[in-house]
């Protein structure tokens, strides 16, 4: 009977029916509760590891690491910054005459005075 | 149309709870796609056995992998291609171990009591002429309905490889199949 059904005219067909009750998954539900209940076992097995927490926070780790780079980058430029303005603020704010003619008025009042003061001038 | 749009919202949601680390969403996800995840080990595998374990381990590497998913994509597709990788990593670790041991005897597929023996044999033994390649591509096609691109995609091959295979095979099988009847 089998023969007859595998040799038909139509082969293809019969190979077919073949492989499909050949390769049939197995029925009931039972059998699927069961399979699904080991997979989630092993899921679990998996999820309860150590190294499945330290994973979960590696990412956030990282990209608060990052932020942090980011941010005490951003201040030390700030910082450098503020300096050399405070620096070029300084050498801009300084007296704009030469040295030199900075102190000479000083010199001729003192020199003045004591004239003054040898010929009793007031 | 709108009942497979929801589906797949629904099992987007699934997909996406499962990410946020939700067990019993992955659950629901392996309840909704083990069977298929089944039949497509077992076009690969040669027992029911390695099936079994099969499924297991691409559960498993769904599992650990999911973070890495894109929750848009279609997750079947993504998970049959991991169940196909777990079923070809199985066959070549069987072929090292066998080869290292004494020859078993040849396994036998799952056997359902109410089928006829006679008919398991004869096509057993036609589906062991053919190469693996061509043994999976026509279960997952003539069996399964997957298609010529679906299975490429699977089995990592193009998909005119996977149909002059499917081609080849059923050459193959009617070849085979109509000696053993000339033999009777």
């Amino acid at each position: 009977m089998t023969d007859i059904r595998l040799f038909s005219n139509n082969d293809d067909d019969e190979v077919v029916r073949g492989l499909r009750s050949l390769y049939a998954a197995p029925a009931g539900n039972a059998y699927w509760n069961e399979l699904e209940a080991r997979i989630m076992a092993r899921v679990a097995d998996v999820e309860l590891g150590w190294w499945t927490e330290l994973d979960r926070w590696v990412r956030p780790a990282l990209a608060a690491a990052a932020v942090l780079l980011v941010a005490a980058g951003i201040a030390m430029y700030r910082a450098r910054q503020s300096e050399a303005d405070i620096a070029a603020d300084q050498m801009l704010s300084a007296p704009p005459v030469p040295a030199a003619t900075a102190i000479r008025p000083a010199l001729q009042d003192d020199r003045e005075a004591r004239i003054r003061y040898l010929f009793g001038g007031r | 149309m709108t009942s497979t749009a929801d589906a797949r919202a629904d099992e987007r949601a699934l997909v996406i709870a499962a990410q946020r680390g939700n067990t019993d969403a992955f659950a629901r996800l392996v309840r909704a796609h083990q069977r298929r995840a089944y039949a497509v080990c077992r076009a690969i595998v040669l027992t029911h056995e390695d099936a079994e374990d099969a499924v297991q381990e691409g559960f498993l590497h769904a599992f650990k992998a999911l973070d890495r998913f894109l929750p848009d994509q279609p997750f079947g597709a993504w998970l049959y291609r991991i169940m196909a990788n777990a079923s070809l990593d199985l066959v070549r670790r069987r072929k090292v171990r066998d080869a290292d041991e004494l020859p078993e005897a040849v396994p036998m597929p799952f056997r359902d009591p109410g089928e006829s023996d006679e008919l398991r044999r004869r096509l057993n033994e036609a589906l062991l002429q053919l190469t693996d390649r061509q043994r999976s591509v026509i279960v997952l096609h003539d069996v399964e309905g997957f298609t010529h691109g679906e299975i490429g995609e699977m089995l990592g091959i193009p998909e005119g490889t996977a149909r002059s295979d499917l081609h080849h095979a059923r050459a193959a099988l009617r070849r085979i199949l109509k000696d053993v009847r000339s033999d009777l």
